[in-house]
């Protein structure tokens, strides 16, 4: 399991609200990796309130995909709609939550919204 | 090439020649397409050998299409004993019923033959031909032909079932019949476009096909009726309702609500800018496109700073794609984030849907998005720090240079012809960015309860137009400037774009009439609408996409922005010239027409290689029916206030869907209009 997928969910455990899934109420289950590595992740969002657990079970939207895969959408250099179309992420259930799992993942430059 | 057939929804449509058959060329782009990519690239019908001539095409719905054919391709074609009719319907793919009859004594044995195949060609390649980079196969089963193409985990396949079944090989399908006479013989054929993702399983990218017909007989008795004398505007007004039908698109997260797709066949998608162009122009007739619009825009406006897809937050997208091209990453297009005008546009539209339909629910629930995109306007796109808005693309390879409506590479000029350098600040943005910030103000006070951001939104909008109408002015020509270039110079030739400065409220009152009469006069005004750039400009061909030529989506929002500086008889001029146009192109607008002076080719001529149906385009007639009527919500009511034409006689639009539940208007055409030539009653007539 790579550091930077460790990493990034930690940090999201930590972030504990994201204003850019306020209308979100759902939950998404990520699956990363390849056969007996699997790793498993639920997070869980309350109108943006942002939970992770290790929990192997349930879900609104589960997304699969690789270790590699999954670290170049954290980087930037892909996304999930671009790996989605090529069969190198997958989801199941509500396809909302895949599209909007995308705003998980911040760029290279994170501002968030700044009221001005 | 034969006359080209479509049929189409959503974004899976059919392409074929006037016999039905398709054989895809580099030239020619047929075939059926969906989600960006082409399924099938062959499908030819023989009869004994032969190919068929075609007698006559109906097309029955804008989903729908009869054929009906004889064997045989001389210029005269024989006595026929045979006749064959194609039905071709499109849903998810297409269904499509093969019947021969055999109108002779005897009975006849006949082989027919269905030649097929797909290249899977992404529809960016379709003009270049593009070498594939993965494999296609093809597979004959007893009961299914499946052709295939895969690249990495990339997979789309075509499935092609028959009843009754014939025998199937790797290019087509053949069946041996008998047909005894006076009777015929048929066969109903599936074509399936399937996307496979993630472990090679089938994937949906949008909510599964309703029912065509219940749907757009419904979706016809729901909007507005409209009663007029001058019957041509009955057809025009049905076709644009039938043709916004057949343009709209459902993205997957929508719950299949839909939004309208720019146009067919290259733009079958989510265009930010096209998208809320026509939802803006048909607010008045189905008012739930908008709203669709700008939840779907918003569920994708931009997070984050990514220079390969121009994207910044706050951002609305431009453009989003399903094919190879995007799943690799050759294009941008997941989504493409490069325009310049879809952001603050998309705060008008916000308001200009409340105003209509006094949904306050939707404008709270996108109070961040709308503060977003116009945090977007001073943090991002204010490239210059002058308080203008710029752009300039980060992705060099594969964006777009231009990023505001008129987007081909030698739309902005100086009036010698020079092109300017980038970054670039075109005039109609900034009349964007004033009327985004005067409208996210109103939201601002009423809606949002923050009278702070009103009043800082109102100084910074107030402060742009005094600055605007100082910088752009162009004192000789007394007119707005196409664009400011990096040095603070004016890029100075007369074009359009000042019309759409009249419609977003930024030109001074004092310097409106000038610039009506620019629209009007004869370098702009060609007898059938505004051209694109004046004539006498350096670069100003009658025929050139976006230096001459005139847009109908363009003049309706210059007719909406003279009534809105109160030039009523010069936007009837306008609807005129565009509705009699509309009548040459049997209610169906093309995406733009010939720049030619009226007086000199007395008809429209069309744009060689224009688009259509076009989502602006087919909105058009809708505007220019709101702005000859005068329609504009105040408070809970709304005020009707007609100029039309005087040979337009009376109209009645019964059924105003809004706040105010549903209205009817009423106009009588009493505003004389010149037209240069008339080879027939037209909009000038007496009554």
């Amino acid at each position: 399991m790579s550091t930077a997928t460790e990493t990034f969910f930690a940090e999201l455990g930590r972030r504990g609200h994201e204003p850019l899934l306020r209308r979100v109420t759902g939950s998404i289950r990520f699956d990363i990796g390849e056969g007996r590595a699997v790793q498993r992740w639920l997070v869980d969002i309350d109108h943006g309130d942002v939970a992770v657990s290790k929990r192997a079970r349930g879900g609104d939207c589960t997304v699969r995909t690789d270790t590699a895969t999954f670290d170049s959408i954290l980087q930037g250099s892909d996304n999930t709609m671009a790996a989605y179309l090529r069969g190198a992420i997958g989801a199941e259930g509500d396809p909302e939550l895949l599209m909007l799992s995308q705003r998980l993942f911040a760029g290279p430059e994170r501002t968030g919204y700044d009221h001005g | 090439m034969a006359d080209q057939v479509r049929i189409l929804h959503g974004n899976t449509f059919v392409v074929s020649d006037d016999r039905g058959d398709i054989e895809a060329s580099p030239t020619d782009p047929t075939g059926l397409f969906a989600w960006d990519t082409r399924f099938l690239s062959g499908w030819v019908l023989t009869v004994d050998g032969q190919r068929l001539a075609m007698l006559s095409v109906d097309d029955l719905q804008y989903y729908q299409t009869q054929f009906f054919l004889v064997p045989g391709t001389g210029t005269v074609y024989i006595d026929a004993k045979l006749s064959v009719m194609r039905l071709r319907e499109v849903s998810d793919g297409f269904r499509e019923r093969v019947e021969i009859l055999n109108h002779g004594e005897e009975p006849v044995e006949l082989t027919v033959r269905l030649d097929a195949g797909s290249d899977f060609a992404d529809l960016f390649d379709v003009k270049n031909a593009q070498q594939k980079k993965g494999e296609l196969y093809a597979k004959a089963e007893r009961d299914q032909l499946t052709f295939g193409y895969r690249r990495e985990t990339f997979h789309r396949h075509t499935t092609v079932t028959a009843q009754p079944r014939p025998d199937y090989d790797e290019q087509g399908m053949t069946w041996k019949v008998r047909i005894a006479p006076q009777q015929g013989w048929t066969a109903d054929l599936r074509v399936v476009p399937g996307v496979r993702g993630y472990d090679d399983k089938p994937i949906l990218l949008a909510p599964p096909a309703v029912n065509l017909g219940g749907e757009l007989d419904k979706w016809l008795a729901d909007a507005p009726h409209l009663e007029s004398d001058w019957e041509p505007l009955h057809n025009t007004y049905r076709r644009s309702l039938i043709d916004l039908a057949a343009l709209r698109f459902a993205p997957l997260s929508s719950g299949g609500r839909s939004l309208p797709a720019a146009g067919l066949p290259w733009f079958m998608t989510m265009f930010g800018r096209d998208s809320i162009f026509t939802s803006l122009q048909a607010l008045p007739f189905v008012p739930e496109l908008a709203a669709t619009t700008l939840r779907e825009l918003a569920a994708r406006q931009g997070t984050r700073i990514d220079d390969f897809r121009d994207e910044d937050p706050g951002r609305i997208l431009h453009e989003m794609r399903y094919g190879e091209s995007a799943a690799f990453k050759d294009q941008p297009h997941t989504p493409y984030y490069g325009n310049a005008d879809a952001t603050p546009l998309f705060v008008v539209l916000l308001d200009e849907y409340e105003r209509w339909t006094g949904d306050k629910a939707l404008v709270k629930d996108l109070e961040l998005e709308a503060r977003a995109a116009l945090h977007w306007i001073d943090a991002y796109a204010d490239l210059m720090g002058d308080g203008y808005l710029w752009y300039q693309r980060r992705n060099e390879e594969t964006g777009l240079e231009n990023q505001c409506w008129k987007d081909s590479w030698d739309s902005i000029s100086y009036r010698d012809g020079r092109l300017p350098g980038f970054p670039r600040a075109t005039c109609e943005l900034q009349g964007y960015a004033y009327d985004a910030r005067v409208r996210g103000a109103r939201m601002a006070r009423e809606i949002w309860r923050d009278p702070e951001y009103a009043a800082e939104l109102e100084r910074k909008a107030a402060d742009l137009k005094r600055r605007f109408n100082r910088d752009y002015w162009v004192t000789d020509g007394e007119y707005f400037a196409l664009a400011r270039d990096t040095e603070g110079k004016q890029v100075d030739a007369l074009s359009s774009n000042i019309g759409h400065l009249l419609w977003s409220g930024i030109v001074d009152r004092s310097k409106a009439r000038a610039v009506a009469r620019h629209l009007m006069g004869p370098r702009l005004f060609s007898g059938w609408g505004v051209r694109t750039l004046a004539v006498g400009e350096g670069r100003y061909n009658p025929i050139g996409y976006h230096v001459g030529t005139v847009w109908p989506f363009d003049c309706s929002f210059i007719a909406w922005g003279l009534r809105r500086y109160g030039f009523k008889k010069e936007a009837a001029q306008i609807a005129a010239g565009i509705l009699d146009a509309a009548e040459y192109f049997d209610g169906r607008l093309p995406e733009a027409f010939g720049g030619y002076p009226r007086e000199a080719t007395r008809y429209p001529v069309q744009y060689p290689t224009a688009c259509s149906p076009q989502a602006w385009s087919t909105g058009a007639p809708l505007l220019l029916l709101r702005t000859m009527l005068g329609l504009q919500p105040l408070g809970d009511s709304l005020v009707v206030d007609a100029a039309l034409p005087a040979g337009m006689g009376r109209i009645e639009l019964l059924g105003i869907p809004g706040r105010w539940g549903r209205v009817d208007a009423f106009g009588r055409g009493r505003v004389r209009v010149e037209a240069p030539s008339r080879l027939r009653p037209s909009l000038a007539g007496q009554r």
